[in-house]
């Protein structure tokens, strides 16, 4: 064999090696991962199906977490980042592996904990209680820290009525199977007996089925609801960057308004006295505009948050119709569906304070207000103080009001305000 | 060249899940491949490590090998990002560290690179480790535990380490470093030929590679003289330590010789005979 032949049959058995690299599975499920950071073995995780950790301190920063098998074969790894944490969750065939680095100056951390595949009981239970812990996830997401406790405890509050539906029906189920009735006619008609409960059976897998939709409907649903909150967090973002941008050149602005007084101040004579007059008239125009793009921003974000508000309540209401859906499909008691549903009307309610509480930081609302000539300085701050609001600068009659976003979208909002007594008209800034 | 010119610009595009990193990269293996020796050939040039000969090729595509199996495993966890960039990146910095690789003239010719590439796989596989023992001085796994002073359950370990690297382990490791049937073969007819040289030449190139690869071991386990070789066997710690070290230490297995087995190794201090089949 040749020179160049040799070499490409080494470089596609490498090739072919690489394509064809084995996983955990094939390589032996109840051998002890091996773990390295920076390519020098620390430790290892026990794989016999128990939780095993790790913890490995570094004085060195560590860039790299390896995990292979006795074999050698490389299962996973992380690429650390040079400060601050990295976690990452390295799928194993059915097991996983969660690693967590830690760099920080004095060295690095790493803690691995080996997750083994749930038991049969496990899966089942999360399969039951999937939807309603997306549920909790999204909520999670969609709140911010305050009101993460909150939102648990309602959906661990609705997992346990869950719960409790389900042992009551199959008590239910197992009671009307094995009554006196049934007892004493069991060896009489057996046959009766098997049709009744075929046909039981038939009738609540239906009704399992049913609520199963009606669960996929609400989780679409919430999805939905999820994007648009996205879309609300990306306006807020562009907001907060504009509003950066504007601070930043008032501060230039300042500062350039300051430096020419410092530095002229000693040739005053020398200057001329035109100078500093038009770069101060053209740095107020820039702040005018800067001010401007900022209340438009203001106005196109409380017509997204009026939208969102108003989708948000459509929303609430399907999660209601559903959810009492959900509950006539599954249990049929009129007693336990009325008890149902002031257990959902509660979570609804739940639902309203926790976005009550999401809604409390938001931005505020920004309109401008002409009032009926003669009121009085008072009344007018009593009427801005009635709408918890404050007043902000006065242009030609207007008067600027910030208040809490208004419940109602902004145009009905501003017919509200037109018909009060003192105000003369009310807008928007465009 | 299209298809290559194709592949590249996908691997400069942003792949935003773990997924289609998986995809893009599976589909460019050759590409990278060739990138990474290309790289790997470039340090050794200009460390003034190159020569134009297939051993050198051979040591590029091996290294090369190495990093892009690292990439496909780790990259997966920098989503979102640029598949070339990364790469690039991640063998830049590999070539950054001082000494990246084993690299000695010697290691390239088919002995060497049996050793160095035993070696190597004992740093990142326990079976290798293990086997390595065999290969250094022809133990099986009883005197491994003997020497070693394993107790029941690690010992159960140190039988399958064996089953494996005989089964795959030894094999895996040739075509990794690319040792071919007629290199082996010839390894074997040296051996036969010249008993006493063949062992003195595998002893010293063993040592340039195990000095190397010992950097690798947890915390730098560091060489012990004969009564804290004592003091750890007696008190039954370390056998990681024990496991790890001794493989790879011509020198302390002598030291530590004898400890492990209370007395029941009565032989004369091992020394190296090369077993090149597992």
């Amino acid at each position: 064999m040749g020179y160049e032949e040799d070499l490409e049959a080494y470089r596609s058995q490498l090739l072919q090696s690489l394509s064809s690299r084995p996983n955990r599975s094939v390589s032996g499920v109840l051998d002890p991962i091996q773990v390295y950071v920076n390519e020098r073995r620390v430790g290892e995780l026990e794989g016999a199906g128990m939780d095993a950790t790790l913890h490995a301190k570094s004085l060195d920063h560590i860039e790299t977490i390896q995990l292979r098998t006795e074999d050698g074969t490389l299962l996973g790894g992380l690429v650390a980042s040079e400060y601050g944490y990295r976690t990452s969750r390295i799928q194993l065939s059915s097991d996983a592996v969660e690693l967590c680095v830690h760099n920080t100056a004095q060295g690095g951390s790493l803690s691995a904990v080996f997750i083994p595949k749930p038991s049969f009981w496990s899966r089942i239970w999360s399969r039951m209680g999937k939807t309603l812990t997306d549920v909790a996830d999204r909520l999670a997401i969609r709140r911010p820290d305050a009101a993460i406790a909150h939102s648990m405890r309602t959906v661990a509050f609705t997992q346990a009525l869950l719960a409790v539906m389900v042992v009551g029906l199959v008590l239910d189920r197992v009671a009307t199977w094995m009554g006196p009735e049934q007892m004493m006619t069991t060896g009489i008609q057996p046959e009766a007996l098997r049709t009744v409960s075929v046909t039981e059976m038939e009738k609540l897998e239906q009704q399992l089925g049913e609520l199963a939709r009606m669960q996929q409907k609400v989780g679409e649903a919430l999805d939905f609801q999820q994007k648009g909150m996205a879309q609300l967090h990306l306006s807020m973002a562009k907001l907060s960057s504009s509003q950066e941008s504007v601070a930043s050149k008032v501060v230039m602005v300042k500062e350039e308004m300051e430096k020419p007084q410092e530095n002229l101040e000693p040739e005053t004579a020398r200057t001329t006295p035109h100078h500093p007059a038009n770069r101060g008239v053209v740095d107020q125009e820039q702040l005018e505009v800067a001010i401007r793009s900022l209340t438009e921003d203001n106005a196109k974000l409380s017509r997204e948050v009026a939208s969102l508000e108003e989708h948000n309540q459509t929303l609430a209401a399907k999660l209601h119709t559903a959810s009492v859906n959900a509950s006539k499909a599954v249990d049929p008691n009129p007693e336990r569906l009325l008890a149902t549903r002031g257990d959902v009307a509660r979570t609804n309610q739940s639902l309203q304070v926790a976005e009550s509480l999401q809604n409390s930081p938001m931005q505020p609302f920004l309109f401008w207000v002409t009032f009926s000539e003669g009121t009085s300085q008072e009344s007018i701050d009593q009427w801005v103080h009635e709408k918890k609001g404050h007043k902000g600068v006065l242009n030609e009659g207007w008067q600027e009001v910030r208040i809490v976003p208004p419940a109602v979208p902004p145009d009905r909002f501003l017919e509200q305000i037109r018909g009060e007594k003192i105000v003369k008209a009310a807008r928007i800034p465009e | 060249m299209a298809d290559h010119t194709v592949t590249v610009s996908r691997l400069e595009e942003v792949v935003s899940t773990a997924d289609e990193f998986d995809r893009v990269v599976s589909q460019a293996l050759p590409v990278l491949l060739d990138r990474a020796t290309g790289y790997t050939k470039r340090f050794l040039r200009e460390t003034g490590q190159w020569n134009d000969d297939i051993e050198h090729e051979k040591f590029a595509l091996r290294w090369g090998s190495e990093y892009l199996e690292r990439f496909m495993v780790c990259g997966r966890s920098e989503v979102p990002c640029r598949p070339l960039f990364l790469f690039d990146s991640l063998v830049a910095k590999q070539h950054s560290k001082p000494e990246p690789f084993c690299y000695h003239p010697d290691l390239l010719r088919p002995l060497g690179r049996f050793l160095d590439g035993i070696v190597a796989r004992a740093v990142v596989s326990r079976d290798a480790l293990i086997a390595l023992y065999h290969h250094s001085y022809g133990w099986g796994a009883g005197e491994v535990i003997a020497v070693t002073g394993l107790n029941g359950l690690e010992s159960q370990r140190i039988y399958k380490n064996f089953r494996r690297w005989r089964e795959s382990g030894w094999q895996r490791t040739m075509d990794e470093i690319g040792l071919t049937k007629t290199e082996l073969a010839e390894l074997a007819g040296q051996q036969q030929r010249h008993r006493q040289r063949f062992n003195g030449e595998a002893e010293r190139l063993i040592r340039v590679a195990q000095a190397h690869y010992r950097k690798s071991e947890p915390d730098h386990y560091p060489c012990l003289s004969r009564p804290q070789w004592r003091e750890m066997f007696a008190q039954g710690y370390g056998c990681d330590y024990r496991i790890w070290h001794l493989a790879l230490c011509l020198d302390c297995i002598q030291t530590a010789w004898g400890l492990g087995s209370n007395g029941s190794l009565t032989e004369e201090k091992p020394r190296l005979e090369l077993l090149v089949r597992p």
